[in-house]
């Protein structure tokens, strides 16, 4: 009786893989092209959802002391806005901001939504096989997406800002003229492997903190044993307390490196 | 158990090399990391004794090093998935 518990029940598995790489949901063909949505597509559509319709519930009315999910919003939004954009944007932090406030909203979204159980507690509903959650970021293609955005803003404002030449000359400081090509060749290596850092970054964190605690859990499968349970079920639950840290964190950083990388592109040079 | 052990070594056994030099690398990026950021605690908990005063922007700075240092690591991780995964073929 015991056997049969434990087959008919099973949220773990041996492959720690599994659990965090796209699985496809349903295909469909988009003039000529073959489109495979998959659960990171999925999740990504659920945030932008959930995105839309919680934060202008938030922003309905403005009131002096605001109260419950606007005063929630609203002092993320604050916090941003003076702890992280005007130290290191200044003036044109009212420009930027939008920019900040969406990508640190969409990025714990993301994380918080891979750290809700939905396949496991379809699972348990319906006895279904199925993959419809998991973390999007732990896709190396959505949080390349989101690096290259920021990328794109970066050079953009500063070639709105400085016309394309003089935004180019600004790269490179004032060097003698020997080493210039050297430096120019170093700054333009390294404005180019910001957004693969910032991309890989996110990427890595996410997709390390899914596969622990799927081993985690996996483990009692391996050992196939009652008392393998309660530590990894301890080990699991402390894990997902720090995944939950590091799900702040990791949108905090995101956020606050891409301020910076558009401070960088936006500083004038005789400043 | 044996046989599952067995068909999931099947899989990967071919780079073999691969899967150690992985390994080998992560732990020694691991070692870097956890002495960087060991290193950034210390520095943080001895300028909080000094002046507690301005605690919570030394807790935020140590927080932001320690991310940035283990974002580094992680780009070890990647690689090392990389030499494990990646196979000709």
């Amino acid at each position: 009786m015991g056997c049969q518990m434990l087959h008919s029940v099973v949220l773990a598995e041996l492959n720690p893989l599994r659990p965090v790489i796209a699985a496809p949901l349903f295909q469909f063909s988009v003039g000529g092209y073959e489109i495979v949505f998959s659960n990171h597509m999925l999740m990504v559509t659920v945030a932008a959802v959930i995105l839309l319709v919680i934060i202008p519930l938030g922003a309905r009315k403005k009131r002096l002391m605001p109260k419950g999910l606007q005063n929630l919003i609203e002092s993320v939004c604050v916090f941003l806005r003076e702890e992280v954009a005007r130290p290191i944007l200044g003036d044109n932090t009212d420009q930027f901001i939008f920019f900040v406030w969406t990508i640190f909203f969409f990025i714990l979204t993301l994380n918080l939504l891979g750290m809700v159980p939905t396949e496991s507690a379809y699972y348990l509903i319906t006895g279904r096989e199925n993959h419809f959650g998991g973390a999007a970021a732990t896709n190396i293609w959505i949080t390349g997406a989101l690096a290259s955005m920021t990328f794109i803003l970066t050079h953009a404002a500063g070639i709105k800002r400085y016309g394309l030449l003089k935004y180019l000359s600004h790269l490179a400081p004032k060097v003698p003229l020997p080493i210039l090509p050297l430096i120019y060749v170093l700054e333009i290596v390294s404005a180019l492997v910001r957004p693969f850092a910032l991309a890989i970054r996110l990427f890595a964190n996410i997709l390390a903190g899914h596969i622990i605690l799927a081993t985690f859990i996996g483990l009692i499968l391996i050992f196939k044993s009652w008392f393998v349970v309660v530590p990894s079920i301890g080990a699991v639950i402390a894990m997902s307390f720090l995944e939950l840290l590091v799900a702040f964190i990791q949108a905090y950083i995101f956020t606050l490196l891409s301020t910076l990388f558009i401070s960088l592109a936006l500083e004038s040079e005789h400043g | 158990m044996t046989e599952l052990a067995g068909s999931m070594l099947a899989e990967v056994s071919g780079n073999s090399l691969a899967i150690l030099g992985a390994s080998l690398g992560c732990g020694m990026a691991i070692i870097g990391a956890s002495i960087g950021i060991g290193f950034i605690g210390g520095k943080s908990t001895e300028a909080i004794a000094r002046q507690p005063q301005i605690g919570g922007r030394i807790v935020t700075a140590m927080i932001i090093s320690a991310a940035l240092i283990e974002g580094v690591t992680l780009f070890a991780l990647v690689i090392g998935f990389l030499a494990i995964f990646w196979t000709k073929g």
